[in-house]
């Protein structure tokens, strides 16, 4: 027996109920976050010089505001024609109860192209790695295995090389183009990794972005239901009584005055709120809000020339996040053309762009897939009269025994 | 002619084919040619099932003639507005196997070997199907094959033969004649393949 449903059905009907009883508080505490971000409207770079002074002291995201914070944006004209590409990669992490050390990414590719000479191309491309520098990073003393968050890093990577070929086999014609990826462009999950292992995954993720700069493709990301709170960081900024910007004082909440005085922190209101709740209400449909800088460290440090900037924009029942460096978003042209490619693909995919949808399902290994994979691997190893024996304890897990 | 499609499931009996151009498969009761190993041999069969939908298992196609913004689009103009839909669904046509030949001999019977998964299949010309149904020995095949639609199936293929040849009239007075004694024990059945075939 794995899961016993009767008992877990207890517990998700308590969550509901204790779900909808905090809705109704939370929506009260909302309307309040949303009327202190729109009076701050005008004060923009206030804000973004507070958002700056804080960065480094504040135990929240920021966003550093880049545009009014009122912006509501119209989508513009959509080009009869373009062509995009996009990628999307998934993998079969390291087993470490398996019968061989490698690991599997499989990277979906996509071309799409409208208009008057309509075009796809979808197709996959998985490559097994398994030497000792695939399965390692070393900087002589260390030896860093890469598994788990560092394997995703490397997926980043290879989704961006992937777009750089895509770009240089089909973005040749002279119609308006833009290579696109899922999910965000700073990579968080390399923040808190050792300096020589960020140096190694960064350097090849920039050294992509510089590529798709030097031929002048803009590159975008597409974050569908997101959860950050950046934006939400900077309202803290603007409800927070030890922001003095003129005398240069950002927030630290390690010396918190509200705590100080035994209250509770004056910013504890946006506590479980996310960008998306601040800036639903002023976005209609295909309107898009104003741009943000994203402070997250990696981000403001180590991010050159494609520094990271962030806008919302309104799809249906849904804000997207799209994520665009900074080359890019210093273009206004390119921004709207952005917009506005963002909005036709989401449209024609019903709410999700097409292109990512495609390059998902490219990438996607299934269970089956896994399995086949995993029997391959273990004939091919035992034909080669390699060691190829399995873990006890993944035998003990195979079936239950009687 | 061009090759239109190439075998995705073959058995003894019958073969199954990827056409290569989506929704362009050789009509229903038309007769095709797969290739085989031998370079000299080439199996036919007859059409029987024309299908369209996802290349995923348990895909499903989606509704799009009405788009996100409340845009209407209409059959084809769909397809040029998402081109991926050419590489996401696939036109397959099934066909049973009514004979083959070998160098210039034609054969009414199974071959020794159903046609290989991925040869191509071919179209056949006017003048190879009027060939090829020199000989009605293929009527009975069809008529007792099980799960296929038999009496539509050889009432198209004949109509086919009989539009390919210059003695159409001749044609469909001679399959008539030949289903009459195939047929013999089963009058309703008869008629009914007669209706559809009469000039």
């Amino acid at each position: 027996m794995g899961l016993d449903l009767t008992a877990l059905g207890r517990q998700v009907r308590q969550m509901s109920g204790a779900t909808a009883l905090s809705a109704a508080t939370t929506n009260e505490r909302t309307s309040r976050v949303v009327a202190r971000y729109r009076e701050a409207t005008g004060a923009e770079q206030h804000w973004a010089t507070a958002a700056n002074i804080s960065r480094e002291t504040a135990n929240w995201l920021l966003a550093h505001p880049v545009e009014p914070l009122d912006t509501a944006r119209n989508r513009p004209e959509i080009p009869v024609s373009y062509a995009l590409v996009a990628s999307d990669g998934s993998q079969i992490d390291l087993d470490r109860h398996g019968s061989a050390s490698c690991y599997l990414i499989n990277i979906g590719r996509v071309f799409l192209r409208y208009g008057e000479n309509p075009l796809a191309r979808l197709s996959s491309e998985p490559v097994l790695y398994y030497r000792e520098e695939d399965l390692y990073l070393s900087n002589g003393t260390r030896r860093v295995p890469i598994e788990g968050n560092y394997l995703s890093a490397r997926r980043d990577v290879d989704e961006g090389v992937a777009l750089v070929g895509l770009a240089d086999e089909f973005l040749t014609d002279d119609v308006p183009c833009l290579a696109l990826q899922d999910g965000t462009l700073i990579r968080w999950t390399l923040a808190g990794a050792e300096r020589f292992v960020q140096d190694h995954f960064l350097g090849r993720y920039l050294a992509y972005l510089d590529a798709m700069h030097e031929r002048g493709i803009p590159v975008a990301s597409y974050i569908s239901r997101p959860r950050s709170p950046e934006v939400v960081g900077t309202i803290r900024l603007m409800l927070c009584p030890d922001v003095d910007v003129a005398a240069g004082k950002g927030a630290n909440c390690s010396e918190c005055s509200d705590l100080a005085d035994d209250r509770e922190p004056s910013c504890s209101i946006c506590q479980g709120l996310v960008d998306t709740d601040i800036l639903a209400g002023q976005l209609s449909e295909g309107q898009r809000g104003p741009l943000f800088i994203s402070m997250s460290r990696i981000n403001v440090e180590s991010y050159r020339e494609h520094t990271i900037y962030f806008f919302h924009m309104r799809v249906g029942r849904e804000l997207a996040r799209i994520e665009i460096p900074q080359w890019v978003a210093q273009d206004p042209d390119q921004v709207d053309l952005i917009h506005a490619l963002m909005y036709d693909q989401a449209g024609r995919g019903g709410g999700y762009p097409v292109a990512l949808e495609r390059a998902h399902e490219q990438a996607v290994v299934r269970s089956a897939d896994r399995r086949t994979f995993q029997h391959m691997l273990e004939a091919s190893l035992y034909r080669a009269e390699a060691d190829a024996s399995a873990s006890a304890k993944k035998d003990s897990k195979s079936y239950i025994k009687g | 002619m061009e090759r239109i499609g190439e075998v995705i499931e073959s058995s003894t009996t019958r073969f199954t084919a990827g056409a290569y151009e989506l929704l362009a498969a050789p009509p229903f009761g038309s007769l095709v040619r797969a290739q085989t190993r031998s370079a000299g041999i080439a199996v036919y069969g007859l059409v029987y099932e024309i299908r369209t939908g996802s290349k995923e298992p348990g895909g499903r196609a989606m509704m799009r003639g009405r788009t996100y913004s409340g845009r209407n689009l209409y059959d084809a103009e769909i397809y040029h507005e998402h081109p991926d839909l050419a590489e996401v669904l696939q036109t397959e046509f099934s066909a049973i196997t009514v004979g083959y030949c070998e160098r210039d001999r034609r054969y009414q019977y199974l071959p020794p070997h159903p046609p290989p998964v991925h040869y191509s299949v071919y179209p056949c010309d006017d003048a190879e199907l009027g060939g090829f149904c020199e000989s009605s020995d293929f009527f009975r095949s069809v008529l007792f094959a099980a799960q296929i639609p038999s009496d539509e199936l050889l009432s198209a293929a004949i109509r086919a033969t009989a539009r390919a040849r210059p003695d159409s009239r001749d044609y469909l007075v001679y399959a008539g004649r030949e289903l009459a004694s195939l047929l013999k024990d089963d009058y309703d059945r008869l008629t009914a393949i007669l209706r559809r075939i009469r000039p």
